[in-house]
């Protein structure tokens, strides 16, 4: 008996003391190697060793140190108080990148006018939508089906042709103004009417057109161009200035919160004012405005750019998106609201998971299969890769948005058949606005893999030297595939040290802003 | 409840309506058509050679740039000469292949078979280079690194397959011979194979083989009992990473340069390079133009020796090539 009392008293904790040191161990292991390989990046692409210490003085005393205690002070009032300064910091520098990429999109691959006239095509038909809506609720569906479909045939053949013939057309500015601004000033009002208010809704709405029709006149006048000027406005100052609005307006115990933003951009500017009056010199960086919009492609790493990489990775995007995203949240739609629960379902629930871990070659032979040997189109076209990458994200796409469909409560779906509504009613009015936040999600983490996929298009043939495609079928290139060209056809370590970190950072940048987009769209919802 | 919130009153809409217009009226341009201006533009893709890859992308830079045809893409892959003709060029999907050996007529047949006519181009003169690493003492004195045509072939082929440099030959040291090469798509590999190892021999297999010449560069740099072979353009960006080795080929040791590939002492190694375009796709104006320009560039030193490193056309050699040119382009058009 009393043995036993001491063996039992002397359990050894030794093992589980070796076990947690060896999980802490390659814990650290793994977190450490990632680090230094990503300073080791950044280093390289920005060489800040190459500046003046005076420089990096100036800085630490205008931008770094107020930063830290404004944040510090922030958290110290609140949690909420960082969280809106960090959101008000990061927010304008997150959309002022997707407006650069709207811009770019306008100026080098959709000509204005072009984009004008299909937008007036698209909106005969929608006009016409309305109109047979408001006059008429007897008319059979199928018949309205029918008309609209004809007008939106028939207008889309007419339309461009004619607005592209027109003597008199609106410049690049107003017509951005026009397609995109007004919408923009339309939904928006809506939202702040719904929120504030009419007046305050038709005064946001106002200025929300002033405002970019503003930006479109600055731009041309100050020479910094029409195009990125409007998209500028549109997507990143108005975007500010409403979140700005929210939390002043709605969140009083957070307003301090956006003292961070303030402090940031205050030391920034006063940073690079002193260091211009000291003439101190920044570090010779190889991430600049040179290397982001040059499209110049040669042996030397000075002169080249990522400008027709990102161009062709935006391009390849909204292919992705416009193929994968409606077939996938369709089939997702179907499998979780319609399908019966046989063998045949279960088969291709397991299929759609298996598919989405295949290797991404394997995608890439499939899409020179399907699209390059057996559709006869020509290799490494835009139009092939978007389809190839499009097969690659379908099964994530599918599965995120079953996960999000399968999130909606059922007592939510029984209120709405209990109060006689059908199943596409519910499907439309209840399950898919519930879901949506959580498809968003899913989608943006779906293009966030695709964005970084290098194996299919290089087994689809894409271009190692590339410029701005000019059409459905001209051949593209992408961010990543520029970096393997970079590493493997320059392989020459003026490249390594030089522009291939450079890029790397440039794509990781992309990636990290989808990725936190995608983050904070769940969390937004998940906190109602 | 939605006649409610769409309440706007007629007057409004009229007002703003108005507005709308004011601001549009103010914002119009005439239209100047969607071209932006008289240029050319328009898609061309080329395959091909890695050898003559580093040639072409610099003049696609020279005709892409902003006062010249910044409308016409242009779009580049190193695929190695045969694999550029097999996978792309003859079964049309690119305009251009190019070529570090001329067509063979297995390929010609392919590409007749899909209706595509090859046009050949002499672009420029290469010096096949073989490269050793800079700590490989045993070729000879500083500066005149030499190896005869026997005994390269002796290397590479895959009826002696030496695995040490003693098994070469006995003064040399028994290391483990480290072998870098392109791969048999490569034009360059074709005719290393028909000049150096010549027609009955097999070219061996088990080596590093690459499509991207400047791995076969990093490769060689990185190990000292290392050889390899491709373009001279690689070489000369290189010369401080690696040593080029002399070629004996009985009348003593030629080392590979510009001026000694242009006058045909370096043998067997000095080779033409070429571009295939397709006869027609010459039919469109700006790939008969591009081909124009290359054919008008390679007589350039800056462009050809300077910026890319291979021997330039001669005068005569260009105005040939600008006939052929220009009677493919006919032959297209009509």
């Amino acid at each position: 008996m009393s043995n036993a009392d001491e063996r039992f008293g002397r359990v050894s904790r030794r093992i589980g003391k070796l076990f947690r040191a060896v999980l802490f161990a390659s814990t650290l292991a793994g977190i450490l190697t990632l680090a230094v390989l990503l300073v080791y990046v950044a280093n390289d692409a920005f060489q800040p060793l190459s500046a003046d210490p005076g420089w990096h003085l100036v800085f630490l005393l205008t931008l770094v140190v107020p930063t830290v205690a404004t944040g510090w002070w922030c958290y110290r009032r609140s949690y909420g108080t960082l969280a809106t300064g960090l959101l008000g910091t990061v927010m304008p520098g997150i959309a002022a990148l997707y407006a650069g990429g709207l811009a770019a999109l306008f100026i080098d691959v959709i000509p204005t006018l072009v984009w004008l006239s299909f937008v007036i095509a698209l909106a005969v038909p929608a006009g016409v939508v309305v109109a047979l809506r408001r006059t008429d609720r007897s008319i059979p569906f199928l018949a309205e089906l029918g008309a609209v479909l004809g007008v939106t045939a028939g207008s889309l053949l007419v339309v461009p042709g004619l607005v592209q013939g027109l003597p008199t057309v609106p410049a690049d500015w107003m017509v951005l103004v026009l397609t995109l601004g007004l919408p923009e000033a339309f939904l928006l009002g809506r939202w702040i009417e719904g929120r504030w208010g009419r007046r305050d809704g038709w005064i946001a709405g106002a200025a929300i057109l002033f405002g970019s029709a503003v930006g479109g006149v600055l731009g041309t006048a100050t020479g910094f161009g029409a195009i990125p000027g409007v998209a500028l406005t549109m997507f990143a100052a108005v975007p500010t200035a409403l979140y700005v609005t929210i939390v002043l307006r709605e969140r009083p115990e957070r307003r301090i919160g956006l003292l961070l933003p303030a402090v940031i951009v205050g030391g920034a500017l006063a940073g690079e004012l002193l260091v211009g009056a000291l003439g101190l010199t920044g570090p010779a960086a190889w991430v600049d405005w040179g290397f982001l919009t040059s499209t110049t492609q040669s042996g030397d790493p000075r002169s080249v750019g990522i400008y027709s990489g990102i161009v062709g990775t935006i391009l390849l995007m909204f292919v992705v998106a416009a193929i994968a995203v409606p077939a996938g949240v369709g089939a997702a739609v179907y499998l979780e609201e319609y399908a019966p629960d046989t063998t045949f379902t279960r088969i291709i629930d397991v299929n759609i998971s298996n598919l989405a871990g295949v290797p991404s070659v394997v995608y890439g032979l499939l899409g020179l299969g399907l699209f390059v040997r057996y559709a006869g189109q020509p290799t490494g076209t835009l139009l092939v890769g978007g389809a190839t990458l499009a097969l690659l994200v379908f099964p994530i796409v599918i599965i995120s948005a079953r996960e999000a469909i399968r999130a909606v409560p059922d007592s939510a779906r029984q209120a709405s058949y209990g109060m006689g509504a059908t199943r596409w009613q519910t499907v439309k009015n209840v399950v898919l606005p519930r879901a949506f936040p959580g498809i968003l999600t899913g989608t943006i983490l779906a293009l966030s893999r695709a964005i970084g996929e290098t194996a299919p298009l290089l087994v689809i043939g894409a271009a190692q030297v590339f410029g701005i495609p000019d059409s459905w079928t001209s051949t593209i290139g992408a961010m990543p595939l520029q970096l393997y060209v970079w590493a493997s056809t320059y392989a020459s370590p003026a490249f390594y040290t030089t522009v291939l970190a450079a890029g790397i950072v440039v794509l990781l940048t992309a990636m990290l802003s989808m990725n936190s987009i995608a983050i904070y769209v769940r969390n937004h919802y998940e906190q109602r | 409840m939605a006649k409610q919130t769409d309440g706007v009153s007629r007057r409004t809409f009229l007002a703003g309506a108005a507005a709308t217009g004011a601001v549009a009226a103010a914002g119009c341009t005439s239209n100047t058509g969607t071209e932006t201006d008289g240029g050319l533009s328009g898609d061309i893709n080329i395959s091909g050679s890695s050898t003559v890859f580093p040639l072409a992308v610099a003049m696609r830079g020279e005709f892409t740039a902003e006062d010249v045809h910044p409308n016409v893409d242009i779009s580049v892959n190193s695929t190695g000469s045969g694999g550029g003709f097999t996978n792309y060029f003859c079964t049309g999907d690119t305009d251009f292949n190019n070529a570090s050996r001329p067509i063979t007529e297995t390929e010609e047949e392919q590409c007749s078979s899909n209706d595509v006519t090859p046009v050949e181009l002499k672009v420029a003169t290469d010096a096949l280079t073989v490269v050793v690493n800079n700590d490989a003492s045993w070729f000879g004195e500083d500066g005149e690194e030499c190896v005869t045509v026997e005994q390269l072939a002796e290397i590479w082929s895959a009826e002696s397959k030496p695995t040490t440099w003693s098994d070469v030959n006995g003064d040399w040291p028994d290391e483990e011979i480290q072998l870098y090469g392109p791969t048999d798509a490569s034009g360059t590999f074709d005719y290393f194979l028909e000049e150096v190892l010549g027609e009955e021999e097999q070219h061996r297999t088990d080596y590093q083989s690459t499509e991207q010449d400047n791995q076969i560069i990093n490769g060689v740099a990185n190990s000292e009992f290392a050889i390899g072979y491709m373009g001279f353009a690689y070489y000369s960006e290189n010369t401080d990473r690696v040593t080029a080795l002399g070629i004996d080929n009985g009348d003593g040791c030629v080392k590979p340069t510009l001026e000694t590939a242009s006058s045909g002492e370096y043998q067997p190694l000095s080779r033409p390079l070429f571009t295939y375009p397709a006869q027609s796709e010459l039919a469109d104006e700006h790939v008969a133009e591009f081909a124009r320009f290359w054919l008008e560039n390679s007589t350039s030193e800056s462009i050809v020796a300077d910026e890319v490193g291979y021997v330039p056309n001669t005068e005569s050699e260009r105005d040939e090539m600008l006939d052929r040119l220009e009677s493919a382009v006919e032959a297209a058009s009509e």
